[in-house]
């Protein structure tokens, strides 16, 4: 029962962390604030120009939404540990990012947590230029 | 002497044919029997050692005033036409929304804006063109080298780079690029684009060739008034390589942000 009532942990905090997003706009995503939710994974997919993520998360409606989270392409996530193989449908996760300014269940990854506590980050570019 | 000044004619009339028909070989449509820019005798043709060899993998980024928006310049005066989408692309960011993010639906950046991705640029220099391959979208940009005009604009296929030929002026590859397409193409969030765009680039190789910089004045009379100028520099990424990066409807709906209520369309 308790695992059916697992509620959308909400964490509103400075955001800090750069990021190297930049394919296209990030409509209407609050970069000021991050979001942390727990849930299920439902997909993954690891590709370019985004990898993406989508988590199945229990509401106080007694139902469920998913959050989808936007993430940088493999060629950043590896450096912060990535594999393709990271994470799979069904596995418990708790995932950070920067939400929508408009509620809409979702946002710009931040990093996620394993179940046996690892953390993996939103990674960054292969290379950044020199005097940037 | 009659046959040596007949012989002189002939010659005149041969060049004068070559020469004629060198300035009717536009970029897009070859007449027949005139040469590709990958065409090995096309290749082999003598011409002046180049400046500089900008093959290589590139990023834009580093130094001071290198932004990676083509914003509008200070006391800047669009068209009304212009205005229109300047307009709504302010009340959208206003409201915390996105105006026409074309990128996003999978519409190509489209030269100026493909230069400055976060992706490199895969850019390769042979004698006749250069070729470019921007990593996001694999979108290709070719820079005709060879002396060829551009193409008739009522004959032209426009596209989103457009047609680009450049030339050499000492030390720097100046490159005209006309024949852009005016639908969906942007210069920045809310500056559109029009079939009047014109770009001009002065490229040059400074920091011991480290550094591509390029010098940028763009013309749109159908879309603001004067010219607007920007200076961008790129940076070799030598451990880098691109890969294949497509931009798919399945890949577009499990993105939030591209099919997020935020979108002004």
């Amino acid at each position: 029962m308790k695992s059916r009532l697992i509620t959308a942990l909400l964490v509103i905090a400075l955001f800090t962390s750069s990021s190297g997003y930049g394919h296209h706009s990030a409509a209407g995503i609050d970069r000021t604030k991050t979001v942390t939710v727990e849930g299920t994974v439902k997909q993954f997919k690891w590709g370019n120009p985004h990898s993406w993520l989508e988590v199945e998360v229990a509401n106080s409606k007694r139902a469920s939404d998913i959050w989808n989270f936007e993430m940088n392409p493999p060629a950043f996530l590896v450096r912060s540990g990535w594999k393709s193989t990271s994470v799979k449908a069904g596995d418990k996760v708790k995932v950070t990012g920067r939400p929508f300014m408009n509620g809409e269940p979702g946002g710009i990854f931040v990093s996620l947590t394993l179940q046996d506590g690892q953390v993996l980050g939103a990674g960054q570019q292969p290379s950044q230029p020199a005097q940037r | 002497m009659k046959s040596a000044r007949t012989g002189t004619r002939i010659i005149a009339l041969v060049v004068f044919s070559v020469i004629f028909a060198a300035s009717d070989v536009s970029a897009q449509f070859q007449p027949p029997g005139a040469l590709g820019a990958l065409a090995p005798a096309n290749l082999a043709k003598p011409r002046p050692k180049p400046p500089f060899d900008l093959t290589g993998t590139w990023l834009h980024g580093g130094g001071a005033d290198n932004g990676f928006r083509f914003s509008p310049p200070p006391g800047f005066k669009l068209t009304p036409e212009a205005q229109v989408h300047f307009d709504a692309a302010r009340k959208a960011q206003a409201e915390g929304k996105v105006y026409r993010d074309d990128i996003g639906q999978c519409w190509p950046s489209g030269v100026p804006i493909m230069m400055t991705r976060v992706w490199p640029i895969a850019m390769i220099q042979l004698p006749t063109a250069i070729f470019m391959v921007q990593e996001l979208m694999n979108t290709m940009r070719f820079i005709y080298l060879d002396g060829r005009p551009h193409t008739d604009p009522d004959v032209a296929v426009r596209s989103f780079n457009g047609e680009s030929i450049g030339h050499w002026e000492n030390d720097t590859l100046v490159v005209d690029t006309t024949n852009f397409v005016p639908d969906h193409h942007w210069i920045d969030s809310g500056i559109p684009a029009s079939d009047a765009l014109h770009i001009l680039e002065r490229i040059r190789m400074i920091n011991e060739g480290k550094t591509l910089e390029i010098e940028y004045t763009a013309t749109d009379p159908k879309s603001w008034e004067g010219e607007w100028k920007w200076t961008k520099r790129w940076q070799r990424v030598d451990e880098r390589d691109i890969a294949e990066v497509e931009c798919l409807p399945e890949l577009n709906e499990h993105m939030p942000t591209t099919h997020s209520n935020a979108n002004v369309r």
